[in-house]
């Protein structure tokens, strides 16, 4: 025990050393500042692994703030837990000139519940200090220690959280007994780090980063783990709430999960396990019967997030779920394995990180449990794997939308873990189908009927107007498609929730004032159902690669009947644009009173070149103009 | 906004006795569990069936004084929509500093649904799952999810609070975002309180009855009867928040309380807590956390630097001294009229609260030898202050006031970037309450001296290639400068803000730029960019389209509702005009004229007016957009709603030349 003080003693000295540091902002190297809010002057943070459940995380910096918009990153926020225990916080704050002019502690910080909004009930607590300071530049200094009682997790070294801040240096060391093997990853950081033996014969693993410019925001950038440093850390042994386990594989993680978070909950009572048999009895073919008794689930539960017990990583009592008609991801998912075990369909608790944005797998070379965050269902059905969220009372059985689609999971079963891969939505499956008749009369008023076919990601787009009021529908449907004075004489949204779903709309509506009239000319813009009205902003001397997420397909056809005896006064409007990425056409023409006016929109997802950038601008540039064509009609 | 108020609390003339009328707990009818959908409301996901509180002061087991507030709703929830309704949160006030806290008890629940075979059955709320979390130092909240949701199902709740913040007697609201069937509420009164009673928003109650419970209440071997009061609502329709509304509070139907008096049963000591303005006047001299505060010019003087001391005009040093506190102190988000630290702990931490910082600004103001007072108001936010009382509960807010050379300011030091003489939005909400140490307290109009407003000129020359050329000069003024400033802050360089702007510009290229006192708040912001834009992009090559809106150009009407229940809010006037002048060259000619546009809403409420000239090539139009009131009433909705139509249609124009062959 005698050497962990002396070990503490020496990182107190190397923190006094710290606070002599001079903080004077005129020593920030100018080539620093271009797109800065906030420097980080200093950072260094040490995890060391005392024990399989003791682990001392401390951290110190020195934060430069060169003006308000740097005001969140000063801000101190230290969350905790029955897991986590905060041992101290100090502070110093200093002016321009590098003089202290305050300090703080523990006691001057606030303290807040850090649960989600959308959880009941969540053990994650922060403590919270914000300084007050009206002259720009100020540096503060943190000085923060916590302990942590378990292994199986470590978070990650992030030295750049945000766009806006810039490195001076930050260094991140990692402290164990050589007999504590671990696993590292790096990214945007030299990939090994100086690895050195201490007077306490410890092993540290160091990775520092220095001289780092501000990252400046960048529409269609990957996700930022792609272009930012980055360490992360698994061990191979570990201790989580008393739980003893090692790892070396997905295939030994996913084991350890399901041994010891998930076999024990799945018990069902027989009178359930009797009703579910009862109602799938009819049923031979196994992906129907898995289908009815996930609608069963459906309709019997909804979403309730509550995180109690093994660091919120084990599931509800699947009785429970029963009993009470609501659970979250994890108890939702195990809940309906249990159902589906009652008539025999094998099934997948599955780790995912959900996303809607980005598409962020497991990584398949580097296991460790601080990957994924939301659980979902897998079905493996002979030559066609089934998968399913739990947590909506609405979706199909094997259709997963936006949140998890296409990326590495972690399934978690008796045999051990296996990574498998959700299904890829492509611009194919992506399908958005537009019909529509409408009618301009001599005062300019339009009226017709529009239907619209949502396949694919898309088939969730029209959800939030099911089941509202009349009113709430009106109000969304006038953001939808902004025609002014719209109003819906008519609306009716059916859904397929086949295996392969879709949503169709039926819109019947009129709008006074669609066309202007002057000087016996009428106009109107041709589109106004489906535009794009801003591109996305130039950039230059562009660092990340363009991405995006996943291909679409849109198809448009307006059909406008216009006043009798008018010819265009301009060129009809046919613009066509193809680029690696995407393509778009759009053409009109006019066939006696008959305008018909055609459009495709086609984007392939993937990750492009940032050379590619400019393309993208200007391919949303020719779409932004061709959906401002303005028809002219005179009189013939 | 319609307050009515219902009962000046008087014993007198009373005499009726009720009993309390809960329904009874745990019996979901057949007709309830069989319901379909709510026939008044088709639409709702959820309907509240039956709801009933009560409240009533008396005295706990430990001879404390308390008032027990109990609760208890029945809701039909007809499908998952309305599952949320079955998720309950119970705030629990919690003052660690003296170790008082609202006791909730009794909770219980209960949900009745048909199963999957038809048979009705129940499951009752395990207690255990009921959640309690620490928020913050002053508030827990009780949380837990009612069991066995189905679609179509029956859920009931209550609950019982007892809590020491009696002389907060709970309010009551009647309209939620469900409709309600029934809605009930019960107060006990003993006659040792006096309290206003009024409700707000459009709806009617159907049930009031009042009587007197003898000998209700004892304590200290006192004795007092109690005024019992009953209120009720029918068939209560949902509330639909419309855009551009001030808070959703002042029309949501619901009964407030206002302590007026009480008398402590254990001495017989009356306190008047709120009877007439003078008496709130004095209760705000006394206070430790406000009178006090405005006392301590001497110490506040020792801070302000000498150079101000030693400006002789008086809005000069007002504008100094204004600029000065404005720069000390960090606002630490807290609003309210009392301070929490005091201004004292506040120098010390350049840290404060609403009241901290503009209590400050009034001290010094004071101070120097300028007469201000402090106004009272309550935030858009946070709702109307009700005229029918005087009343110090609603307040959340304080700003300065100050009068020189005939002119009156108005002024709030909680943001730096606030121009002299400026009030944020939040503050423009009807009248505030002006009080100073020595004088009545009295009513002041907020309705703003400000506007956002914005001119505008743009110069362009038509060049041979068919793009045109020029600058375009913007000034942000009033409120509309300050908000400019708040966005060009936003960004940590004028170039980043320069590139937000070009995005929005449809084919235009920002070529140069300057933005002008981006930090000097008293004058306008001047934004100068010089421009190219492509008027080709058609498919005739000789042919070049401009519209002239360049910058500003309204696209979407805001105002789609057929019809309008509630007064569009907009804060303040505005006024946005701007000049363009086209030099056309003469290998061009211009093929067409703009319309002269003159719309105009009634009562000079606002106007559109554009003109256009075309002198030998030298074309210059001219537009400007002003909406002179801040406030409209539903009837001028149509009217509102039109002249935006109209300006649309307008802003459409396009100016076509062509290039002679």
């Amino acid at each position: 025990m005698r050497l962990f003080n002396l070990t503490i003693c020496l990182l107190l000295l190397s923190v006094a050393a710290n606070a002599q540091q001079n903080y004077d902002v005129n020593l920030i190297p100018k080539e620093l500042t271009p797109y800065a809010n906030t420097i980080v002057r200093n950072s260094v943070e040490t995890v060391e692994v005392k024990d399989l459940n003791d682990v001392e995380y401390h951290v110190t910096e020195a934060i430069t703030i060169l003006n308000k918009n740097g005001d969140d990153r000063a801000r101190l926020i230290a969350e905790y837990d029955k897991m986590k225990e905060l041992k101290y916080i100090k502070g110093y704050i200093y002016n321009s000139f590098g003089q202290q002019i305050s300090k703080f502690s523990k006691s001057d910080c606030e303290d807040y519940s850090a649960a989600h909004d959308f959880s009941l009930f969540e053990d994650a607590r922060m403590k919270v200090y914000t300084p007050s300071i009206t002259q720009y530049p100020y540096t503060i200094v943190y000085d923060y220690a916590y302990r942590s009682k378990q292994t199986l997790g470590f978070e990650n070294w992030e030295p750049v959280e945000h766009h806006g801040v810039a490195i001076e240096k930050s260094s991140f060391t990692f402290i164990c007994k050589p007999d504590f093997s671990i696993k590292y990853k790096a990214t945007k950081v030299s990939a090994e780090p100086l690895i050195t033996t201490d007077a306490h014969g410890l092993k540290n693993y160091t990775w520092q980063i220095s001289n780092q410019k501000a990252a400046k925001y960048e529409p269609y950038s990957p996700y930022y783990s792609d272009y930012l440093p980055s360490v992360e850390i698994a061990p191979q042994k570990f201790n989580y709430y008393g739980i003893d386990g090692s790892y070396n594989s997905w295939a030994e993680l996913g084991k350890w999960e399901y041994d010891n978070l998930i076999a024990s909950r799945q018990a069902l009572t027989p009178e359930t396990m009797q009703h579910i048999k009862e109602i799938t009895k009819d049923i031979t073919d196994p992906k129907l019967k898995a289908k009815k008794v996930y609608e069963y689930m459906q309709s019997k539960t909804h979403y309730i997030s509550v995180q109690v017990g093994i660091g919120g990583n084990q599931p509800f009592l699947a009785a429970d779920v029963d009993k009470q008609n609501y659970g979250d991801c994890k108890a939702l998912v195990n809940y309906t394995q249990a159902l589906l075990k009652a008539v025999d369909i094998n099934s997948y608790y599955c780790v995912v990180q959900a996303d809607d944005d980005y598409t962020i797998g497991l990584q398949k070379d580097f296991p460790g449990m601080e990957q994924g965050n939301h659980i979902i269902l897998c079905v493996p059905f002979k030559n066609d794997t089934t998968w399913a969220d739990c947590t909506s009372q609405t979706i199909p059985f094997g259709y997963l939308g936006a949140f998890t689609d296409d990326r590495n999971v972690l399934a978690c079963t008796p045999e051990g873990g296996k990574l498998l891969h959700t299904p890829k939505y492509t611009f194919n499956d992506n399908i958005k189908t537009r019909k529509a008749s409408f009618v301009i009369e001599n005062n300019g008023a339009i009226s017709g009927t529009m239907t619209t076919v949502f396949k694919g990601i898309d088939y969730e787009y029209r959800d939030e107007l099911i089941n509202e009021s009349k009113v709430e529908q009106d109000k969304m449907l006038q953001k939808i498609y902004p025609i002014n004075n719209l109003l819906i004489d008519k609306l009716d949204i059916a859904q397929d929730k086949s295996f392969t779903p879709s949503t169709t709309e039926n819109i019947k509506l009129h709008a006074r004032d669609y066309a202007s009239f002057a000087d016996g000319k009428y106009y109107f813009l041709l589109n106004t159902i489906n535009r794009i009205t801003e591109t996305p902003k130039e950039v230059r001397n562009r660092v990340n690669d363009v991405y995006i997420a996943r291909g679409s397909t849109e198809e448009d056809e307006i059909t406008y009947t216009i006043p009798a005896g008018y010819h265009l006064q301009k060129e009809p409007l046919n613009a066509s644009v193809e680029k690696p990425f995407g393509n778009f056409k759009a053409t009109m023409e006019l066939k006696g009173n008959q305008l018909i006016f055609k459009r495709k929109l086609q984007l392939i997802g993937g990750t492009y070149s940032k050379d590619t950038y400019q393309d993208l601008v200007d391919f949303y540039q020719a779409i932004v103009d061709a959906d401002d064509y303005n028809v002219a009609l005179v009189k013939n | 906004m319609k307050k009515t108020l219902l009962f000046l609390f008087i014993l007198s003339g009373i005499s009726k006795i009720l009993l309390a009328q809960n329904f009874e707990y745990g019996k979901a009818s057949q007709q309830e569990i069989d319901m379909k959908q709510y026939d008044k409301d088709t639409s709702a996901n959820a309907v509240v069936l039956n709801e009933f509180g009560s409240a009533q002061i008396n005295v706990s087991y430990d001879n404390a004084i308390r008032l027990t507030y109990e609760y208890h709703v029945k809701i039909k929830i007809f499908n998952h929509r309305g599952f949320g309704h079955g998720t309950v949160y119970i705030p629990v006030r919690n003052n660690e500093d003296n170790n008082l806290s609202d006791d909730v008890n009794n909770i219980s629940g209960i949900t009745t649904y048909k199963d999957d075979n038809g048979a009705t059955q129940v499951e009752e709320l395990d207690t255990k799952k009921i959640y309690k979390t620490r928020d913050y130092k002053y508030q827990s909240t009780l949380k837990f999810a009612m069991p066995a949701l189905h679609d179509g199902c029956v859920i009931e709740y209550r609950y019982i609070i007892i809590t020491p913040f009696f002389e907060h007697f709970h309010s009551w609201q009647f309209q939620s975002n469900i409709p309600k069937v029934n809605s009930e509420y019960n107060a006990l009164i003993p006659g040792f309180w006096q309290f206003n009673i009024a409700l707000r928003g459009p709806l009617k109650l159907t049930k009031t009855e009042t009587g007197v419970e003898s000998n209700c209440f004892s304590a200290g071997g006192s004795k007092a009867g109690c005024v019992k009061l009953v209120y009720g609502m029918k068939d209560i329709p949902a509330f639909i928040a419309e855009e551009y509304m001030t808070s959703p509070k002042n029309y949501l139907s619901a009964l407030n309380f206002d302590l007026i008096e009480y008398t402590n049963p254990y001495t017989g000591v009356k306190t008047k807590v709120t009877e007439e303005w003078k008496d709130i006047d004095a209760g705000l001299k006394n206070s430790q956390r406000f009178g006090d505060q405005l006392r301590k010019k001497d110490f506040v003087k020792d801070h302000i630097p000498p150079s101000i001391l030693n400006i002789t005009d008086t809005t000069e040093k007002a504008k100094a001294i204004y600029k000065w506190v404005q720069g000390y102190f960090k606002w630490n988000n807290y609003e309210g009229i009392y301070c929490d630290a005091g201004i004292k702990k506040a120098f010390e931490t350049h840290n404060g609260g609403i009241s901290e910082i503009n209590l400050t600004l009034v001290t010094a103001l004071n101070a120097v030898g300028i007469k201000t007072e402090a106004v009272l108001l309550s935030t858009r936010e946070h709702g109307f202050i009700t005229k029918l009382f005087p009343s110090i509960g609603d307040f959340n807010y304080v700003i300065a006031h100050f009068t020189a050379g005939g002119k009156s300011y108005l002024l709030d030091a909680t943001d730096v970037e606030l121009p002299f003489g400026i009030l944020p939005l939040k503050c423009l909400n009807d009248q505030g309450r002006a009080f100073s140490m020595n004088e009545p307290s009295y009513w002041i109009t907020l309705e703003a001296k400000q506007s956002r407003t914005i001119t505008c000129s743009i110069d362009l020359t038509l060049q041979d290639d068919g793009k045109l050329k020029g600058t375009i000069n913007r000034f942000s003024m009033s409120y509309e400068a300050f908000l400019r400033r708040k966005t060009i802050k936003k960004y940590n360089t004028i170039d980043d803000y320069v590139d937000f702007v070009a995005e929005h510009l449809h084919k235009i290229k920002i070529i140069k730029s300057n933005i002008a006192n981006a930090d000097s708040l008293d004058v306008p912001v001047e934004e100068t960019y010089n421009i190219e834009v492509d008027a080709s992009g058609n498919l005739d090559k000789d042919k070049l389209v401009l519209n002239p809106y360049i910058l500003d150009k309204v696209n979407v009407n805001p105002f789609k509702l057929n019809e309008r229940n509630y007064p569009v809010d907009m804060g303040m006037p505005s006024d946005v005009r701007f000049i363009i002048n086209i030099h056309v060259p003469p290998q061009y000619t211009v093929e067409n004229n703009i319309h002269d546009q003159n719309i105009q809403l009634a009562n000079n409420g606002g106007r559109f007016l554009t003109t256009f000239t075309n002198d030998n090539n030298n074309i210059i139009f001219s537009s400007e957009v002003a909406l002179n009131k801040s406030i409209f009433k539903p009837e001028e909705y149509a009217a509102l709603k039109d002249f935006f139509n109209r300006m649309i249609i307008a802003e459409k124009t396009e100016l076509v030349f062509h290039k002679k062959s």
